[in-house]
């Protein structure tokens, strides 16, 4: 999960549009997945321009800073990388898929070995075959501290990894990795401290796409990053600010399956407001008709003004991506130490007063479950504390007594400052939630950097806070195990397990699960530990986003995946 | 002398001479101005209805806290259900979408915190100025050399990114209006400090002055007695100015989501959300702004009014500039 | 006064310079003691939050943000100075004085991004400023002359209008009206002057309006009392008994009695606004300094927050040197010290 670009620019969001719904991507509910695909206009052709309109502007664009969940949306125009995700709409967009390795991969008995065979005739922008070597070469200087800012994952499990700092003269020590091996041009190897079967999942990120040695330019690279897909960049400028594409003339539609790259050229411009971008889609005058925001989702009141515009409802598309917002305890302080009072709580939360403040019903499902609610997590429902819609006050009071507090509490909840998700509305709709249950909330807000910080703190992390988390890939691993993997607590860093657990039994299932290398079997043991844990209450899951995308009038194929919950933009047509 | 001397208002010309030009006149000529009352009674209005918002509010029935779910229609975004922002019989001014707030009393509350930041800042202004002011204009060379450069400085700054860091660097628990008071204050006095300079410079080779001083007079009591009632006139005349202008930088904070703390209304903060809904829910935006609009606009008009009636000499002269102006009066 | 040099413009000049550098140091020796206080830690932000301690440690020295504030401040004076290198993983990379160093986030060197932003700024400023004064100047030129009427009221009250609406308001009203409503013009959206100029006209038009309108109140309210003020002296009453004609009269002597404080605080506030309207940046995407700062603030980005804090304490500093010179050329009553 990715949120540095979020926080580094939430000036910039909130100040004008609030409730940029988390920004990066987007969240799931197998039903009504968009996929009102170019209805009455044909088949999709090949030409023309495509126009992509963001908030956030690309400043990252080399493939090792990027942290993105599989393999991103306009990276993904110009890196290719080992698998990627299946480019359809709703739930089938969840599979992992191969991109420029023959398959998802080869596990060795115990999942600690995964080799890789490259497809025959991939080729660079520049004409030169693409093989193993650069592949590995874009995992080494991933390491570097250059261009940090990639997923922790290759870390944690790349036998040495946690020492490594990369191919450049300044990183101390040994100047390669030894555990990915490239016996011959087509096969790679990497070789994991412990096994891992969601490897196929990680290779998705752009840290595997390849980057040739003798082209590398360090942290100039993002400039002008050398393309193994359908379109190179022809002009980066004011640091990804705006971003030319033109067609790869060597990237060959049969060696890739997944990239649809209907238009001729693609010219990303950001740095736009989120309102001004919904604007000039809904207008659809001039170049914006054949427009897509990757970035940008409709906001409460966007959707309250269209309303019953059938014109503009038809352009617009519903995206799911795994995502939850809770409200985390941290059991050292107290009165959260006591199981009761977590319970109390949520039975007593409203859940419809918190998705009304981030927008209504169109923009946020209840959740009662830490998983997101798709199959690809192993979403299991359960409902441990039935609150209803409106909570329910007279159930929570009752446990409260139980726990000695018969004449209610006082406790305080920490929010970030900035409007959206974490902010006060949502702080405030909790507040007056728990208060018919005798629960006074002091509310304590923090500028968004700070809360950021504090949210995470290994050492001070507030008793009661609002929080989210987000899938790095549909998966059940990433998404439990840095909250509630007790190994995965950080002591002087960005802890994310709040509630401190370290439960040996959890632990293990955390170890057993994350062997399996059938992707579907472990889905279903996650969802079951996902029900076992939230028997502690540690969590009080409020709601997964939903996502409105709008675009242009005369946009084809739009395909909207639950993987990214964002339109495709590898599929896009504008002829 | 410098340009910025000039161009302050009330700076480059001479005061008035001599000690409290006549406040009673004063008086008496802004009464005799329509528009410097309807502005004052507007104010008045105004700064009644922020004194009594807890009565206000207990009159119409409702809080500006109480979130209201049944008021909204959640699955078009939050926006408010019946016409104009659903106003009613017991949401005088209808409700914020998404919570179903009362806008009326969020509105009255929110006049607190934004005329009282906003007055609180212009004091403190105004003291810092005065007193930085006076004391280049009467200390030494070197003195006046680094006040004027200091002042120099907080004239540059770019108030809106030094007002961020501060903001964030103080504890939480600190008050914030009081943190909006005396972040405004301390960043902003550059254009008082300026003005009690030149008027005190000129102010001290005046004659009333200089015979003060020859009469034994220690410099303390020639500020005291002579200088700082000369000084009210071109003083009040600059804060009637920074006033509204503090009214509008408090909403630009506010909107910038440094303001006052969630859930305390302020007008600037409903504003900041409140742009996006100006198409859905147009009374939304309408009335925070609309409110902004009149007052500074009433502060404004009364300021101008109370420059004229506080130096006659200069309605006088600019009377005698204009031919219409021969018949009138 | 006494003046021993024989040129006062040089001493003037040398004078303003000394104390122009002496203002711009301690400006950014408190801008770096203010952001070392500010939350956030600057390497967990340039990491990622997902960063592990032993990564960010890692980051942490390559910033050079493990060493004390002190040294880091010193390191920022030699960059200034004599410039810096700093790894750019395959290279060194030289950034050559003035080096105002490298921002965390994005490894660009901050002379670079505000190179970058300065057209965009300037763009704005220098539109905005055509518009002010215009407006301002019309609107206060004829309040004056039609002192008392009906006309001076309604000017009078629009020109507040200008001042009493918030920036981010008019901006988004103009937006709104002109782009969505009766799609007179597309949504702005940034091309350079150079790629450009027409298209660059075209998507500036509204930026300039709305900051020129914000603006123009002030300027209004200037050439109002300046005019009346000059039409109040006695030369212009002797002209006027002499039957000069009251056109003649004002386009001869009131404007240009009127005009330089008018065109005075026009240079001051082009050089606070080469800092960016920051509101007005970022209403319309314009990709300007005020913008990068806003964005710096936010994510800690100490050398790209100094850095365009002392471009725009320079603006400034210039802006007022101008503005005293203009003045003193037009009018003789300002003697430069």
């Amino acid at each position: 999960m990715r949120e540095r670009r979020l926080i580094s620019q939430r000036a910039t969001v909130t100040a004008v549009s609030l409730a940029l719904l988390g920004g990066l991507a987007a969240c799931s509910g197998p039903k009504d997945n968009a996929a009102n695909s170019g209805e009455g206009g044909g088949k999709p052709a090949k030409g023309g321009k495509l126009t992509v309109l963001n908030s956030e502007a690309q400043s990252d664009f080399d493939p090792a800073r990027l942290y993105t969940s599989g393999g991103g949306n306009v990276p993904s125009l110009v890196f290719r990388t080992l698998t990627t995700r299946n480019r359809a709409a709703g739930a089938a967009g969840t599979k992992v898929v191969p991109d420029l390795a023959t398959d998802l991969g080869t596990p060795s008995k115990n999942a600690t070995v995964w080799t890789y065979t490259l497809k025959e005739g991939l080729k660079f922008e520049d004409g030169s075959a693409i093989t193993s070597t650069d592949i590995k070469y874009g995992v080494e200087r991933s390491f570097a501290a250059e261009l940090s800012g990639g997923a922790p994952y290759l870390r944690d499990w790349l036998i040495g990894g946690d020492t490594y700092q990369g191919p450049y003269e300044s990183g101390k020590g040994k100047k390669t990795l030894d555990s990915i091996e490239t016996p011959d041009e087509r096969t790679i190897v990497f070789k994991l401290k412990k096994p891992v079967g969601d490897f196929p999942y990680l290779a998705t990120q752009t840290q595997f796409a390849p980057v040739p040695k003798d082209k590398d330019t360090g942290t100039k690279y993002e400039e002008h990053p050398v393309s193994s897909g359908p379109y190179k960049v022809v002009k980066n400028t004011n640091d990804g600010e705006r971003l030319q594409l033109e067609r790869n003339p060597h990237w060959s539609e049969k060696a890739d399956d997944q990239r649809k790259a209907y238009a001729d050229t693609v010219d990303v411009r950001s740095g736009l407001d989120p309102a001004v971008i919904n604007q000039r889609l809904s207008t659809s005058s001039g170049d914006d008709a054949s427009a897509v925001t990757t970035d940008t989702n409709l906001g409460p009141a966007e959707l309250a003004q269209i309303g019953q515009d059938k014109a503009l409802k038809s352009r617009v598309g519903v995206g799911h991506f795994g995502y939850t917002n809770y409200l985390a305890f941290n059991p050292k302080v107290k009165p959260f130490d006591k199981p009761e009072v977590r319970q109390a709580i949520s039975y007593a939360i409203g859940r419809s007063s918190v998705i009304n403040a981030v927008g209504g019903s169109s923009l946020a499902e209840p959740a009662t479950t830490f998983l997101p609610n798709q199959k690809a997590f192993g979403h299991t429902p359960y409902n441990h504390f039935p609150a209803g819609k409106n909570g329910n006050p007279a159930k929570a009071k009752e446990v409260l007594a139980k726990a000695g507090y018969k004449s209610g509490l006082t406790v305080t909840l920490t929010h970030s400052t900035d409007e959206g998700e974490m902010g006060p509305k949502v702080a405030s709709a909790v507040q007056q939630s728990l208060a018919k249950a005798g629960i006074t909330v002091k509310l304590k807000g923090l500028e968004g950097n700070a809360y950021n910080e504090k949210r995470w703190a290994a050492a001070d992390a507030p008793g009661f806070f609002l929080s989210r988390w987000g899938a790095d890939w549909p998966a059940g691993y990433p998404f439990l195990a840095p909250i509630f993997d007790g190994r995965q607590i950080v002591k002087d860093g960005a802890n994310f397990n709040n509630a401190q657990l370290n439960d040996p039994a959890i632990n293990k299932e955390f170890d057993e699960i994350h062997e399996l290398t059938d992707l579907n079997a472990a889905a279903e043991r996650w969802g079951a530990l996902d029900q076992k844990i939230g028997e502690q209450a540690l969590t009080v899951p409020l709601y997964h986003p939903v996502y409105q995308r709008l675009v242009g009038k005369d946009i084809k194929n739009v395909v909207i995946s639950d993987w990214t919950g964002v339109l495709d933009i590898s599929q896009v047509a504008v002829k | 002398m410098t340009v910025q001397d000039v161009l302050t208002p009330g700076a480059g010309e001479p005061a008035a001479p001599g000690p409290a030009a006549g406040a009673r006149g004063a008086w008496r000529r802004l009464r005799t101005r329509p528009s410097a009352v309807v502005a004052g009674a507007v104010l008045a209005a105004l700064i009644l209805a922020a004194i009594a918002a807890p009565l206000l509010t207990a009159i119409a029935g409702q809080d500006p806290y109480t979130y209201h779910d049944e008021l909204v229609d959640s699955a078009s975004g939050g926006a408010p259900k019946g016409s104009f922002g659903g106003v009613s019989g017991e949401h005088w001014l209808g409700v914020e979408p998404g919570t179903g707030r009362d806008l009326f009393a969020r509105l009255v509350y929110g006049a607190r915190v934004s005329l009282l930041v906003a007055a609180g800042a212009t004091v403190l202004q105004v003291v810092i100025g005065v007193s930085v002011g006076l004391a280049a204009a009467l200390g030494s060379r070197w003195a006046d050399q680094i006040l004027s450069r200091v002042t120099d400085v907080m004239v540059a700054l770019p108030m809106l990114v030094l007002a961020i860091a501060l903001t964030t660097v103080v504890p939480d628990d600190f008050p914030r209006p009081l943190l909006l008071v005396l972040v405004m204050g301390a960043l902003n006095w550059g254009g008082t400090s300026r003005v009690v300079r030149a008027q005190t410079l000129t102010l001290r080779r005046l004659d009333f002055v200089a015979a003060a001083r020859l009469g034994g007079s220690g410099p303390l009591r020639v500020v005291r007695r002579e200088l700082l009632p000369s000084l009210a006139a071109p003083v009040i005349t600059y804060a009637a100015i920074l006033l509204p202008s503090n009214i509008v930088l408090e909403a630009s904070l506010s909107f910038l989501g440094i303001g006052v703390k969630p859930p305390t209304p302020s007008w600037g903060q409903m504003l900041s959300t409140a742009t996006t809904w100006f198409r859905a829910d147009p009374m939304y935006v309408l009335l925070p702004s609309g409110l902004l609009f009149v007052t500074v606009l009433a502060f404004t008009v009364l300021g101008d009014a109370v420059r004229t009636a506080l130096d006659p000499r200069e309605a006088s002269r600019l009377r005698v500039g204009t031919r219409k102006e021969k018949t009138r009066d | 006064m006494t003046d021993r040099f024989p040129f006062p413009g040089v001493r003037f000049a040398a004078k303003r310079l000394l104390g122009a550098v002496l203002v711009l140091l301690v400006l950014s020796a408190v801008l770096y003691a203010l952001f070392y206080l500010v939350p956030g830690d600057p390497a967990q932000l340039a990491c990622g939050e997902r960063c592990n301690p032993a990564q960010v440690a890692q980051v942490r020295e390559q910033l050079g943000l493990d060493e004390p504030a002190y040294a880091q401040y010193l390191h920022f004076l030699q960059g200034v100075f004599a410039g810096r290198d700093y790894s750019a993983g395959t290279s060194l990379q030289h950034c050559a004085a003035p080096c105002l160093g490298l921002s965390h986030q994005n490894d660009q060197q901050v002379t670079t991004l505000i190179v970058e932003g300065l057209p965009a700024t300037a763009s704005l400023a220098f539109g905005a400023m055509v518009v002010w004064l215009t407006l301002g100047v019309g609107t206060g030129l004829l309040s004056a002359l039609r002192r008392g009427g009906a006309t001076e009221r309604v000017l009078t009250v629009l020109t507040l209008a200008g001042t009493g609406t918030p920036v981010f308001i008019l901006g988004l009203l103009l937006l709104m009206a002109v782009c969505a409503y009766l799609q007179w013009l597309p949504f702005p959206s940034y091309v350079p002057l150079s790629q450009d100029p027409e298209q660059w006209a075209w998507n500036m038009l509204l930026p300039w309006l709305t900051l020129g309108l914000f603006e123009s109140a002030k300027y209004a309210r200037l050439t109002r009392s300046s005019t009346l003020e000059v039409l109040a002296e006695d030369h212009i009453r002797t002209f006027r008994a002499y039957g000069v004609s009251e056109r003649a009269v004002v386009a001869r002597h009131a404007l240009r009695g009127a005009l330089p404080p008018v065109i005075a605080l026009s240079a001051l506030d082009l050089g606070s606004m080469m800092g960016g309207a920051m509101l007005t940046e970022q209403l319309f995407g314009l990709p300007g300094l005020g913008r990068l700062l806003i964005d710096s603030v936010r994510s800690v980005d100490l050398p790209v927050v100094v850095g365009v804090v002392l471009v725009i304490g320079t603006a400034v500093v210039l802006a007022n040197a101008v503005a005293d010179v203009l003045y003193a050329l037009a009018d003789r009553r300002v003697v430069l010290t």
